[in-house]
């Protein structure tokens, strides 16, 4: 089942068309990485999914049509986390933040002290409930950004360049919630980012660029695509430009991902 | 340009109960006219870093030398625009701050804070563009309706355009795609190379830092725990310790070294440690 369904999306920004007759669907429980240039189409896509730009075009999010009427609704499907958490605080305690959008579900009190602490554990940020989240360090602040994004447990999860400003400690914590709502909760996630390394913990690619898709599918097809990479002046994983350099040179067969798999395979 | 701490700290919020401890006991000397790299995760202590560079902040104790100026607490700084002058900071998403609409007003805004001279605004403007490989025609466009990569290249020319000798650079590469991060690493490297300045890149980006640094400091907790060239630091067993992993291409050759035993040295360039794989596994 596609849990995101565009067909025929038409939208421009003034006299810029960014997207024509474009269609996509995503299945529902995919992991997908959306790549491309910068002014490929990728934010604007997500603003129009969050319904923050109007478009006439026929738009279904797990079955709603997006429309006036099921706006609100369809945004309790999506949780998202944007690349500058920054941005997306408003309360005085990260507890506060974090309960945020179960209040405007007009949950009861007693239930969302629970659920928040639930998120917070889940996440791991227990400790940093009392806390100011301006005076947070900058992988915490994305933690607790996660933590809102999960809370009202969404079908959709939409990192926007979300793990860019992390360290490889959170990052991994982060990937490793992202397996697990991925493998257990069956969510979709689709996370937006630039970095190519990136795009090796999905399950999918899709590739923007200019408005319009250049290539979709599993990861281990499109990153073959180097070709394509390359005219797009897009730099592929290490992993991958590795692999198939020494695939050229007959050392290996196929990708390989896996540092450790990698040198085995070469020296075996 | 002399730049040195002499056993810095600083400390948020001081004699509060919500006091944070950002910065123990620093002793570093910037290497002059090189891109000095200053990695470590997230609350670090990187930004405080330079923000003591600038005077931004002032230390809870020790001192810094900046040239003749010394930034000391309880020290007044006579004239703190002669030392903010030549130290130009672009701040992580430089663009978010943009207020002006056309690129010429926003590049010649930081110049109104100095004593540049009237007849050489415009001047200077053009020269801080084409030093970012922009050319004039950029001066009327609209400053908001810039691709990313054009807007951080206007960011930065922003703060060469009143000449410092240092240029900090806090996270330059954030929110860039591979074509637009590319061309600011030679930016970067034209800055050193053609211009003479002192660059600085506050990041926890290690791909970034071992594509253009000469010097790394690395910071974890607050305090300088590493420091050296790129192949001592990214060699360094004790980086995992402070949440860094190396650069991809030295972590496959010590991988390599570690598992195989086969010394296959440290590349820079992935053509090279291709050529010398195919070497040892043929």
């Amino acid at each position: 089942m596609n849990i995101i369904d565009i067909k025929g999306l038409n939208f421009k920004y003034d006299d810029k068309i960014i997207f024509e007759n474009f269609n996509l669907q995503i299945k529902s429980g995919a992991f997908i990485s959306i790549i491309g240039q910068n002014g490929s189409g990728k934010s604007t896509l997500i603003k129009i999914l969050l319904g923050l730009l109007k478009c006439d075009s026929e738009i279904k999010i797990d079955d709603l049509v997006l429309n006036k009427e099921n706006l609100k609704e369809i945004r309790k499907k999506i949780g998202i986390v944007f690349e500058n958490p920054d941005n997306q605080f408003i309360a005085e305690t990260v507890m506060d933040d974090i309960a945020f959008s179960l209040e405007n579900l007009k949950m009861k009190p007693r239930d969302i002290r629970r659920k928040v602490k639930e998120i917070a554990n889940y996440v791991g940020i227990s400790h940093l409930l009392e806390r100011e989240p301006h005076s947070l360090s900058g992988g915490e602040k994305q933690l607790v950004s996660l933590a809102s994004a999960l809370v009202h447990e969404p079908k959709i999860l939409i990192l926007d360049e979300a793990l860019t400003m992390v360290d490889i400690r959170v990052r991994k914590q982060i990937y490793n919630i992202l397996d697990d709502i991925h493998e257990n909760k069956n969510m979709t996630i689709i996370n937006i980012t630039h970095d190519m390394d990136e795009i090796l913990y999905g399950e999918e690619i899709l590739l923007l660029d200019d408005g319009k898709i250049i290539l979709k599918g599993p990861k281990e097809e499109v990153l073959l695509e180097e070709k394509t990479f390359n005219k797009l002046n897009l730099e592929l994983p290490f992993m991958v430009s590795l692999s198939i350099k020494l695939m050229y040179y007959g050392l290996i067969d196929h990708l390989i991902f896996d540092m450790n798999e990698m040198v085995n395979e070469i020296w075996k | 340009m002399e730049i040195k701490f002499n056993n810095v700290s600083y400390t948020y919020n001081p004699n509060s109960p919500i006091k944070k401890k950002a910065l123990s006991n620093i002793d570093l000397a910037i290497k002059e006219k090189q891109i000095n790299g200053i990695i470590g995760r997230s609350g670090s202590g990187k930004t405080t870093l330079v923000e003591l560079l600038n005077a931004l902040l002032i230390p809870t104790s020790g001192n810094i030398k900046v040239d003749e100026f010394i930034i000391q607490k309880d020290k007044k700084i006579v004239n703190v625009n002669n030392l903010r002058v030549n130290i130009g900071l672009v701040f992580q998403f430089p663009e978010e701050q943009f207020f002006n609409l056309k690129v010429k007003d926003e590049i010649k805004f930081g110049m109104k804070y100095f004593d540049i001279k009237a007849d050489e605004i415009d001047n200077r403007c053009i020269e801080a563009l084409n030093m970012v490989g922009l050319d004039d025609s950029y001066l009327n466009r609209d400053t908001f309706k810039l691709s990313s990569g054009e807007m951080r290249k206007v960011a930065i020319a922003s703060v060469l355009a009143f000449n410092p000798k240092v240029v900090i650079l806090d996270e330059p590469t954030i929110g860039l795609d591979s074509s637009s991060k590319k061309n600011l690493i030679n930016l970067i490297r034209l800055l050193k190379v053609k211009y003479d300045k002192t660059i600085i890149v506050i990041t926890h980006d290690v791909d970034l830092l071992h594509q253009i640094s000469d010097y790394i400091f690395v910071l974890d907790n607050g305090k300088l725990v590493l420091e050296g060239d790129k192949y001592q630091v990214f060699t360094s067993e004790e980086l995992l310790n402070y949440g860094l992993i190396p650069p991809k291409i030295i972590e496959f050759e010590k991988l390599v070294l570690e598992n195989k035993n086969i010394k296959i040295g440290y590349r820079d360039d992935i053509n090279d440690l291709i050529k010398d794989i195919y070497r040892y596994a043929k």
